[in-house]
This record gives C-alpha cells, sequence and structure tokens, in this order.
C-alpha cells in the first residue's frame, strides 16, 4: 500500500469507511439490532461459565434455602416449618449476643485494619531505607495461613507463661486473663482480627495512594496547606473511592470470618466471641440443627447484602461529586 | 494426637461424615455398581492410624495374613486416615463401595446402625462365647456396643478420663494420692502453698476433655446425664452435688482461672511448666507434648464420693461390620481371626489406646507400663458411657446432644468460670439438651 493510499484509507477510516471498500455506513443499521447481535453472541460465550455458575452457586443456595424451611438435621431433611426457624433464630437472647460481637468484630476488624494499614501505606511512601523488604515483612500477616497465626497468638497469650501475660505481669497488670476473661477474650480476637487484616488494607491504599498526582501535594504546599489539611482535603477525598471498596470487602471479610474466631477460642468463653457465624456453625456441626443454622446464615447474608449495597451506593456518589 | 483427645473429636466428625452419607446415599446408592465390602474373593478392611508411624504396617501385616477358609472372601487392608475420615466413610458406604468391616470414630457404628448400614455382631458374638473370646473381653465393654436393635459393634481399644499427679510435686506439696472427694480437696489446697494447680484440665477450642471431666464427676457421685429412657435428666442431687463440688475447687483457686479456654496443647505446656500437680485426662497424656515431665506422671486413684459411689467416664472404640460385604460370614471370621491376632498392636507399642481383652493386658509386655495396667485394674471396672446412669450401651442421641456439643461447652466454660450456680448452670444445660433432642 502506498503512502497516498494509506493517507487514504485514514480518511475513509475517520469517515467509517473501511479498507475493503465503502460497505454499509455506521447509521445504515440500527444501533440497537447490532447491540442485541452482540449481546446474543457475548451471552453465547458465556453461557458454559453461567451454566457453572448456576451449578456451582445458585444450586446450593436453593438447597440451603430450603433446608432452612425445614426442622431436618444433618441425616434427615425434616418436615416442612415455613419461616419458624428464623423467627425462633431471632428470639434467642444467643442470636443478638452474637449479633451484637459479630458487629463489635467488623466494625473493630473494618475501621481498626483501614486505620493501621492507611497509616503504613503513608509511611511507607516516605524515602525508607529498605521499603520494600518493610512491604514483605508487613505482608507476612495476611499471607501467613490463620492456622499458623492462630497458633502463635495462641502460645503469645493463652497460658500465664506465655509471653504477653508475662509482660503484663512485669508491668504491674498482675495475672491477665487473655482468653478466659470474656471482654479480653473479645479484645483479643478484635485485635488479632486487625493484625491478620492490615496487609490486605495497606496494598489497597498503597495502590490508592499510588495514584495520587504528586503536584497537587505540590500545588496545596504553595497554598499553604497544613498536613492535616493536605490528608483530610486531599488524600482521602482522592483515595475514597477504594476506601469503600476496601471496606465492602473487609465487612465481608469480617462477618464471614470463621477461622480467626474459632482457632482461637472457640467461640468461648461461655459465649463471648461466638459471632453469628461462629453460631451458625456451632448450631449446623455441634448441635446437628440445620434449619436454624442455614436460617442463621441466610440472615447474615442479607445484612451483609444491604450494608453493600449501601456502601456502593457511596461509591457511585464518589464516582459521581 | 493421643487417641484420648481425640475420642470425642471423632465422634463429632463422625455423625458429621455420617450425615453427608445419608444426604448422599439416595444418589450416589442409585450410581453404584455394588461391589462393596471388596466384591468377589476379597473383602475391605478399613482401619485408623490408633497409633504411631508403625501402628498401620504392623496391623496391615497381621490382616494379610489372614488365611480364609475355602469359600470365604482373603482380606485386604486400607489404613484410613483421621483428616476427613467422616467424609470419607459416609460417601464410601452411601455409595456401597465402603469396606465390609472397620473401626472408626467411636460413636459411627451407632449412627450407621440408625441408617441401616450396619451388619449387628450378635451372631459373631454368639460365636466368641464358644470360643472364649467373649469372656477375654474385659468387664463392661461389650454391654456398651448393645442397642435395641442388637449389637452395632465390638470394643476394639478404650479411651479413658482418669486423673493424674507429677510425683515429685506431690512430693513437694507433702501430700499423696488422694482416695475421695475431701482427700483430693485437701490435695489441690497443699498445692496451692507451692504454687500449682491441682485440678488441670482444659475446656477451649477443639478441646472436650473439660466438659468429659465434668460428666465423670458427675457419674463419680452416681448422677450422669441421661436416665434409663436414654432422656437428659441432668439437674438429680448427685450433679447438683457434684458440680458444687467443682465450684468449690474453682473458686477456692485451685483450678487454673484460664483452663476454660485451653487447648490439648495449652494444657500439655501446663503439665510441662509444672504448674500443673493433679489433673485429669486421658490416658496418653504422658507421650503428649508434656517434656522432661511424662516421667514423673502418675495414675491417680479414683476417687469415692460424698455418698461412696466411685465411676468416670470412657469411651469404647470399636470395630463394626457393614451390611455390605461379599459375605457375613466372611466379615465374622475375619474379625475371628483379627482379634486372635491383634495382641502384638499392644504388645510392640505401636501406641494404640487400652486394650479390650484380659490375655493382652496380662502379657508380660503391657504390664511394663505400671500407669496402663492401673488404669486397667482401678479405673476400666468403675468407668461409664455417656448413658449413665441410665445404661450403659451408647445410643444415637448421645452424639448430637452432649459429645461435644455447645451446651455442653458452655456448661463447662460457665462452671469453670465459676461465676455460676450449679443447680441454674445443670437447669440451663437440662433445657438446651432437650432443645436439642426435639
Amino acid at each position: 500500500m502506498s503512502t497516498e493510499s494509506v493517507a487514504g484509507a485514514l480518511k475513509k477510516a475517520r469517515r467509517g469507511v473501511g479498507v475493503a471498500g465503502p460497505g454499509r455506513s455506521p447509521g445504515a443499521r440500527p444501533a440497537k439490532k447490532r447491540k442485541n447481535s452482540h449481546a446474543r453472541v457475548l451471552l453465547l460465550f458465556a453461557l458454559p461459565s453461567l451454566i457453572l455458575l448456576v451449578l456451582l452457586n445458585l444450586y446450593p443456595v436453593i438447597y440451603a434455602g430450603l433446608q432452612s424451611l425445614r426442622n431436618g438435621d444433618l441425616i434427615s431433611a425434616g418436615d416442612f416449618v415455613g419461616f419458624s426457624n428464623y423467627i425462633n433464630v431471632v428470639q434467642t437472647p444467643e442470636f443478638w449476643h452474637s449479633a451484637w460481637f459479630t458487629l463489635v468484630f467488623t466494625v473493630t476488624g473494618v475501621f481498626g485494619s483501614w486505620a493501621v494499614g492507611l497509616g503504613l501505606a503513608l509511611f511507607l511512601r516516605t524515602r525508607i531505607p529498605a521499603n520494600g523488604l518493610f512491604k514483605v515483612l508487613l505482608l507476612l500477616p495476611w499471607v501467613v495461613p490463620v492456622v499458623v497465626s492462630a497458633t502463635s497468638w495462641n502460645w503469645l497469650v493463652a497460658t500465664p507463661q506465655s509471653p504477653l501475660p508475662i509482660l503484663f505481669d512485669a508491668l504491674g497488670f498482675g495475672n491477665v486473663l487473655f482468653l478466659a476473661d470474656p471482654v479480653l477474650a473479645q479484645v483479643t480476637v478484635c485485635v488479632f482480627k486487625v493484625w491478620v487484616s492490615f496487609p490486605f488494607m495497606m496494598m489497597m491504599m498503597s495502590s490508592a495512594l499510588a495514584s495520587v498526582d504528586i503536584n497537587v501535594y505540590e500545588a496545596s504546599k504553595v497554598d499553604g496547606a497544613s498536613s492535616w489539611q493536605t490528608f483530610t482535603q486531599i488524600t482521602l477525598p482522592i483515595i475514597s473511592r477504594s476506601t469503600y471498596i476496601s471496606w465492602i470487602l473487609m465487612t465481608i471479610f469480617c462477618v464471614n470470618d470463621f477461622p480467626t474466631i474459632f482457632l482461637l477460642t472457640g467461640g468461648g468463653p461461655v459465649n463471648a466471641t461466638r459471632s453469628l457465624v461462629v453460631l451458625a456453625y456451632s448450631t449446623v456441626f455441634q448441635n446437628f440443627q440445620t434449619g436454624p443454622g442455614v436460617a442463621i446464615a441466610f440472615i447474615m447474608t442479607l445484612v451483609l447484602v444491604v450494608i453493600a449495597t449501601m456502601l456502593y451506593r457511596q461509591i457511585r456518589k464518589v464516582n459521581i461529586e | 494426637m493421643t487417641s484420648q483427645s481425640t475420642g470425642a473429636a471423632f465422634t463429632r466428625r463422625s455423625f458429621i461424615g455420617v450425615a453427608g452419607g445419608a444426604a448422599a446415599t439416595a444418589l450416589l446408592a442409585a450410581c453404584s455398581t455394588g461391589g462393596g465390602g471388596g466384591g468377589g474373593d476379597t473383602m475391605k478392611f478399613w482401619n485408623m492410624p490408633w497409633g504411631g508411624t508403625e501402628f498401620n504396617p504392623l496391623d496391615k501385616k497381621i490382616t494379610l495374613a489372614y488365611e480364609p477358609k475355602s469359600g470365604l472372601p482373603s482380606a485386604k487392608y486400607q489404613a484410613i486416615q483421621w483428616a476427613n475420615f467422616t467424609q470419607t466413610f459416609s460417601s464410601a458406604v452411601a455409595s456401597n463401595t465402603g469396606p465390609a468391616v472397620s473401626s472408626g470414630g467411636g460413636t459411627q457404628a451407632f449412627q450407621f446402625a440408625n441408617q441401616g448400614k450396619i451388619a449387628y455382631a450378635d451372631d459373631l458374638l454368639d460365636s466368641w462365647k464358644k470360643d472364649g473370646i467373649y469372656d477375654d473381653f474385659l468387664p463392661g465393654l461389650i454391654d456398651a456396643m448393645k442397642t435395641d436393635e442388637g449389637y452395632a459393634a465390638v470394643p476394639y481399644n478404650l479411651d479413658v478420663r482418669i486423673s493424674w499427679y507429677n510425683k515429685s510435686l506431690m512430693e513437694q506439696a507433702g501430700v499423696e494420692s488422694p482416695k475421695s472427694w475431701d482427700e483430693y480437696m485437701n490435695v489441690c489446697a497443699a498445692l496451692k502453698k507451692i504454687g500449682v494447680y491441682g485440678f488441670g484440665l482444659g475446656s477451649g477450642a477443639g478441646s472436650f476433655t473439660g466438659s468429659h471431666i465434668l460428666a465423670a464427676f458427675m457419674i463419680n457421685n452416681g448422677g450422669g446425664l441421661f436416665n434409663a429412657d436414654k432422656k437428659p435428666d441432668c439437674v438429680t442431687p448427685e450433679n447438683i452435688q457434684a458440680m458444687e463440688f467443682i465450684l468449690e475447687i474453682v473458686k477456692a483457686g485451685y483450678s487454673d482461672p484460664a483452663a476454660a479456654t485451653y487447648t490439648s496443647a495449652n494444657v500439655e505446656s501446663q503439665w510441662k511448666a509444672k504448674k500443673f500437680g493433679f489433673g485429669w485426662d486421658g490416658a496418653g497424656l504422658p507421650a503428649g507434648a508434656v517434656g522432661d515431665v511424662a516421667g514423673d506422671l502418675v495414675v491417680g486413684d479414683p476417687l469415692t464420693g460424698p455418698s461412696g459411689t466411685k465411676g468416670g467416664l470412657y469411651f469404647p472404640n470399636n470395630i463394626m461390620m457393614y451390611k455390605n460385604t461379599p459375605s457375613q460370614k466372611g466379615s465374622e471370621a475375619f474379625l475371628t481371626y483379627y482379634y486372635k491376632n491383634m495382641a502384638p498392636l499392644w504388645t510392640k507399642n505401636t501406641g494404640i489406646g487400652l486394650p479390650p481383652l484380659k490375655s493382652i493386658a496380662d502379657t508380660s509386655e503391657f504390664k511394663a507400663d505400671v500407669n496402663k495396667v492401673k488404669i486397667l485394674a482401678d479405673w476400666q471396672p468403675i468407668l461409664k458411657t455417656w448413658a449413665a446412669p441410665g445404661g450403659s450401651g451408647l445410643f444415637y442421641n448421645i452424639a448430637n446432644t452432649v459429645d461435644g456439643t455447645a451446651p455442653m461447652l458452655d456448661f463447662t466454660q460457665s462452671i469453670l468460670g465459676g461465676k455460676v450456680d450449679a443447680k441454674g448452670a445443670l437447669t440451663k444445660l437440662q433445657t438446651s439438651i432437650e432443645g436439642l433432642m426435639k
């Protein structure tokens, strides 16, 4: 193709004419029809995945939903009891205690890990030696399997001979029962969750901060903004979209977090750290009451959907602004 | 993992696995081509890793040495790991590809019996009455296998809950092994003076020993959780008295205040750190991670309660036969051979739990372990199952109401926390168990 013909082709292309010939102009075919045909092709390609998704996700969900309407156990399906499992479950004090602890655990887990993660992300933006090494080391709590970290934390706090109780005793706090005292057990589990989760938040915030144009900070400096003003008026609004996404994800992680709690305290002492997911587990797999257990899980899901929707709307609002 | 600390967990998991199997039964059975239990001229024997690494190779050797009579199937050996074993059993049994004979979780036979999958051992036990094996069982073991329909299994190895003490610490405290509740209280007081706990146990994540010990004290006092109708009967004077005794121990500071949340590993570390001078655990405690203290650990004496009764809790692990077998006579013939030849599993110290047969307990090799001898001599005759005081045979509802269930764990943690009254805690437990039985 000669230089002249290339230039001509580009001209044609700008007018919507292909190299092979004039063909049909963009306006010749109704846009809607073209869109429909395109959608059909996409749907065809997606069909195998959709079928798999339905088989792998929808069927168990429907099956579980039906289980929650029956009074069966793990062996027999039981009789249809309507919504009585849901009604009975929400009338028990155990459910509301678990709901309350789930709320505390989630709020602490989300905002605690976010605050620590953001702080470290900001710190790692500064020019410190061995920055990369720090990043890798700080990721360890997230990378290490929870079974390992829970065992480590148990070793750290469980008995009076563990390192932390010895330290607290030396500091004059006496024999601190990190796992045996109900309130302290709750605090310990929440702190453990923050420790496990902050690297995830650090990564999310680091990537959000990396997208902030350095010139914005230069400009704010010229305008005389203080560090706090820069943080609250520039940094936070700019990373708000990532923040909301990380909050949504961490909320889901926290509400559904079974191993962190179960491996460290088993939900004890005396229900103190029994979150809704642990309650659902013990109802189904320790007490063999499938219906109420699945009902608890569905209630959890419903609440999660509401929270996620609210936060998602916040993201859309941020996008519009 | 000691058999003592896992006994209850097996029970829980076995139930879950059976449940999964039940759910899959219809589908898998429809897909099955038969041939379960071995098919043709072989039958499958599945056994668990009951001891150390040397257990299964020796067990396999014993199994493969079986030479069946003409027309009966030979045996094929398969070691089944504890990890996900319930799923392994339940899916295999549901799809008719399971074993003809197996061991497994402590209440597994009763769960499968409830599903109609078990071949009852009545005929086998009748035949054993003739050849002497029946009379060779330690007292009370076979009764624990009895259901209304027949014997669901035959006893295999025993998981017991007993007292242990550190003889060096006891000497340091100037006390000897207690024989009654009053003496025990004095021992606890003496141990406290040297900064050691006298009521050592744990009831934390994954540890059911604490709940076993509380039930053991109830049985010790003539009580227990089920009546003769197999219904929960927790709020009895015997149980209240037993729990008031435990609460007294807790409030006096003889129990580790963190015990309610101790895992098995935490308990072992407390023995190792010489913080537990007297405590309650399984027969395998010295084999756990207790370090140098292992040599100082001695089995205590059964305590006599205020009303003069003795007792405790044990879990009779067992071997069961399945209906899905190439030959029921073949299953029975193999088990007869196995029980006549399984002694090396104990005499060669493979780490398996306590033996069910007197002839094994009488061997010089077994008698070399004085602690085990004492357990069989002093404890085994007085130990009972969860079914006490109403009965001795295990039954279906034990698994889903008391054995490692949330109400039982909550009850134990609340008693070990010391902030409840005995009657209130037992009443709550009664209500919870009744709720689970609905």
